[in-house]
């Protein structure tokens, strides 16, 4: 038997009634069918495998996710969040009672429209909960979730997971629609900007159900001297810089907006700046923009002049295109991020100084530290300043469990704790 | 560099018939000019050297215009505005109308610039209505009408027309409560006084919409000006929101004023672009006076397009020295329609104004609304 998601992957939702009746499909399925997280792995694999095709590899963060669905990725999630015993969804001995998980139900998700796995992504960590998902698709992102969805389609051929997935596009400002879906769900995981979170944690969701927001949050890298001032490491950390800079257009949480460089006595942040540079362009040449929103290329020349203007020490490289900007000064206070490609890179007299002005909205801290002691200082010293990843320089992306200092599948599962009647 | 060199170049430029160069000869002329100009600038402002220096093709190795180093015009929301006099030299500070509950623009103006933008605004308008004097009815308050050291953009927009008024007589009266209303009584005396004599009528168009056009058509009232010219400025996005066409306004602005629909005329400036206008001529595009220039970029690329493609609109103006105004990047989008032989007789670059820029609806997980200030929408 073969079951499709819907004749149309993606359902265009006209009436509140639509995902009502999804929602209530899709709980019966979560309840009556059990769903080990083995056999969503086992699917996730073959999925994994078929997404290496043409039209879909060329997807932002498609070699991501191909990485991500492996069962050598989530294996070890499971087990941490879960326990061994999840896979089979086993029991676990908990002194003189019992534990184990089970999904909330329905968990709708709400992904934010500038990653196009995001919407994957989000519903990828409820599936492993056992739960069904209905998943609002923003129009910006159609295109890549159907070419993504038909692969899982493909692969699943007896519908484990894709009977327990309902794919809904409907226009944010739909208030009646929007309710309707947190109405329907028992949990509930939503990304996105300051405005979209808000809208939607906003909405009359069941009392039970569980609200999981992720975002808004932004990224800052920094350097010790010990690396930047070593010429021979400096341009591959320079690449590593620029990979993370140009990932998701350098909107996600996840991506660095400023870049600290410590102090340090041989250093030349202007040689560094050279070579940054040098990295950039060969980015650019990898990997240009091929369209702009006008109003991101009036934020980025705004942005270059008041730089510029505001302080006669400030100094910035651009080329006369949007492709890319690198503002340079000093300081430990983060600057307006900009997004487009625009790269503060701050010298500052001491990184602690500039991590201890964190205030909690940095998400990750990307860091390219020489002495691992010094590191770990660094990385404490985050942590306390509300900083929920601390990862190496070129791997801010990497998503992984926990997100924003939270676990990814958890959350939207119970964990029911059975105490014997016999003992 | 001293200002009065270049205030002769300004000089030949603002005295030559402003639609009569050919373009070859003009960007020549132009391009050395702007050139000085940005010297002049550099060396009274520190800051703004800093950003010339640093622009990707220095000032000896561009060839063309827009090789030259542009500013955003939002740079001068900033507060104190930039400047390139001392504070005892400012006569007066230009604002934006700035809609939405944006921070306004702010351009400071010396008597060298005030009078050049004075003398632009005329031979641009010169040419659009004749040179002759005449009676001068503004569709605002009196309180619009005064001349103040910070002046707005409606005001700057009446005080301009100025030159031409024989008298001058404004239509609308601000009620106890604050409420702009029209005086009828008031307008209606002037139709009479005036009837068919040359008549020059500036008002916002938005404005002249809710506070003229509206009343009147309500109350059945046609005014019986045939000879007015009715210029009118400051956008459409309020009209847009009523779903009043540009059609649409102009017929009723007409048939209000008992004139033909070719003598009311919109035309596109904006505060930080002192001492320029753009009019629509017959044929419904804008033209570039001798002594400015705009360019239309690729908001990609932001390089210059053809003519018939879309970008972002940059306006360039030889007249500001008091501020750094000569190259600046809008937030408007348009297109070049040609650099010459528009069939309304006018040489030169042609153009027509699009829309304003929309506010892009980034919504991703690493928009923090609160810090960054500039975005609408949501997921």
């Amino acid at each position: 038997m073969r079951k499709l998601i819907h004749d149309e992957l993606i359902q265009r939702i006209d009436s509140a009634e639509e995902i009502t009746g999804a929602a209530q499909r899709l709980r019966k399925t979560a309840i009556e069918k059990d769903l080990t997280p083995r056999a969503v792995l086992d699917v996730f694999e073959q999925w994994a495998v078929a997404l290496d095709a043409s039209g879909v590899r060329e997807i932002p963060g498609g070699a991501f996710l191909r990485l991500w669905l492996r069962r050598g990725t989530l294996e070890p999630i499971l087990l941490r969040e879960l326990g061994p015993e999840s896979l089979e969804n086993g029991w676990r001995e908990d002194g003189r009672a019992r534990l184990r998980a089970f999904p909330l139900g329905v968990v709708g998700h709400w992904p934010a429209a500038n990653i196009e796995i995001q919407p994957i992504l989000s519903l990828t960590c409820a599936l492993l909960g056992g739960n069904s998902c209905v998943v609002r698709v923003p129009s910006g992102l159609m295109d890549p979730t159907r070419l993504v969805m038909e692969r899982l389609q493909a692969v699943d051929r007896d519908a484990v997971l894709t009977e327990r997935i309902f794919l809904a596009s409907f226009d944010h400002s739909r208030t009646d629609l929007q309710e309707a879906m947190a109405k329907s769900v028992d949990g509930a995981m939503i990304w996105g900007g300051e405005e979209a979170v808000s809208q939607v944690r906003a909405l009359p969701f069941l009392h039970w159900a569980r609200v999981l927001v992720f975002g808004p949050r932004l990224s800052v890298a920094a350097m010790d001297a010990g690396v930047w001032g070593e010429r021979k490491e400096r341009a591959s950390w320079c690449r590593r810089m620029a990979r993370d800079v140009w990932q998701f257009e350098q909107q996600a949480c996840s991506s660095p907006q400023t870049l600290f460089l410590e102090q340090g006595a041989e250093c030349d942040a202007a040689e560094f700046v050279e070579d940054l540079k040098a990295a950039f362009q060969e980015e650019n040449r990898a990997h240009p923009r091929l369209e702009i929103e006008p109003a991101l290329t009036s934020a980025i020349c705004q942005a270059r002049a008041s730089w510029l203007l505001d302080d006669v020490a400030n100094r910035a490289c651009f080329p006369q295109s949007t492709d890319w900007t690198i503002l340079q000064g000093k300081g430990i206070d983060i600057p307006e991020p900009i997004q487009g490609r625009t790269l503060s890179v701050l010298v500052a007299d001491d990184l602690l100084e500039a991590i201890s002005k964190f205030d909690g909205t940095v998400q990750t801290l990307g860091l390219a530290v020489k002495d691992a002691r010094r590191e770990e200082i660094l990385a404490e010293a985050a942590a306390r300043h509300g900083v929920d990843r601390v990862v190496r320089l070129g791997q801010m992306h990497v998503f992984g469990s926990p997100w924003d200092g939270t676990d990814l599948v958890r959350p939207m599962v119970r964990m029911v704790r059975h105490v014997r009647s016999q003992d | 560099m001293q200002l009065a060199e270049l205030e002769q170049s300004i000089g030949t430029l603002l005295d030559t018939p402003p639609y009569a160069m050919a373009p070859g000869q003009r960007n020549e002329c132009l391009l050395t000019l702007f050139k000085r100009e940005l010297d002049y600038a550099c060396e009274r402002s520190p800051q703004f050297e800093n950003y010339v220096r640093h622009w990707p093709v220095s000032l000896a190795a561009a060839e063309k215009i827009a090789d030259l180093p542009y500013l955003p015009v939002s740079v001068f929301k900033a507060n104190p505005p930039l400047s390139l006099v001392p504070a005892s030299e400012v006569k007066r500070t230009l604002t934006s109308s700035s809609t939405s509950g944006q921070v306004p623009s702010r351009v400071v103006l010396d008597a060298a610039t005030s009078r050049r933008m004075t003398k632009g605004v005329i031979a641009i308008i010169r040419d659009f209505v004749g040179a002759a004097r005449r009676p001068y009815l503004v569709i605002d308050t009196q309180e619009n009408l005064g001349r103040r050291s910070e002046l707005g953009a409606r005001g700057a927009a009446i005080q301009a027309l100025g030159s031409f008024a024989t008298e001058i007589v404004s239509c609308l009266r601000l009620d106890p409560q604050g409420e702009l209303g029209l005086d009828l009584e008031k307008l209606l005396a002037c139709a009479a006084k005036w009837k068919e004599a040359e008549v020059l009528v500036y008002g916002f168009t938005y404005v002249i919409w809710t506070q003229l056009v509206q009343p009147l058509k309500r109350k059945g009232i046609a005014l019986g000006m045939p000879n007015v010219h009715v210029l009118h400025s400051g956008g459409w996005k309020r009209l847009e929101q009523q779903a009043v066409t540009k059609d649409k306004f102009v017929r009723d602005v007409a048939s209000v004023f008992g004139c033909a629909a070719e003598r009311v005329i919109d035309y596109y400036g904006m505060v930080e672009n002192v001492g320029v206008v753009y009019p629509d001529c017959a044929r419904g595009f804008k033209h570039v006076p001798a002594f400015a220039d705009v360019i239309i970029r690729d908001p990609l690329t932001l390089a210059p397009v053809e003519a018939g493609q879309q970008g972002l609109v940059q306006v360039c103006s030889v007249l500001p020295t008091s501020f750094p105004g000569f190259l600046l990047l809008t937030d408007d989008m348009g297109e070049i329609i040609g650099h010459d032989g528009c069939g309304c007789g006018r040489r030169g670059t042609h153009f027509r104004f699009l829309r304003r820029v929309p506010k892009v609806e980034v919504r991703g997980c690493g928009n923090l609304e609160t810090t960054r200030q500039r975005r609408g929408g949501g997921a």
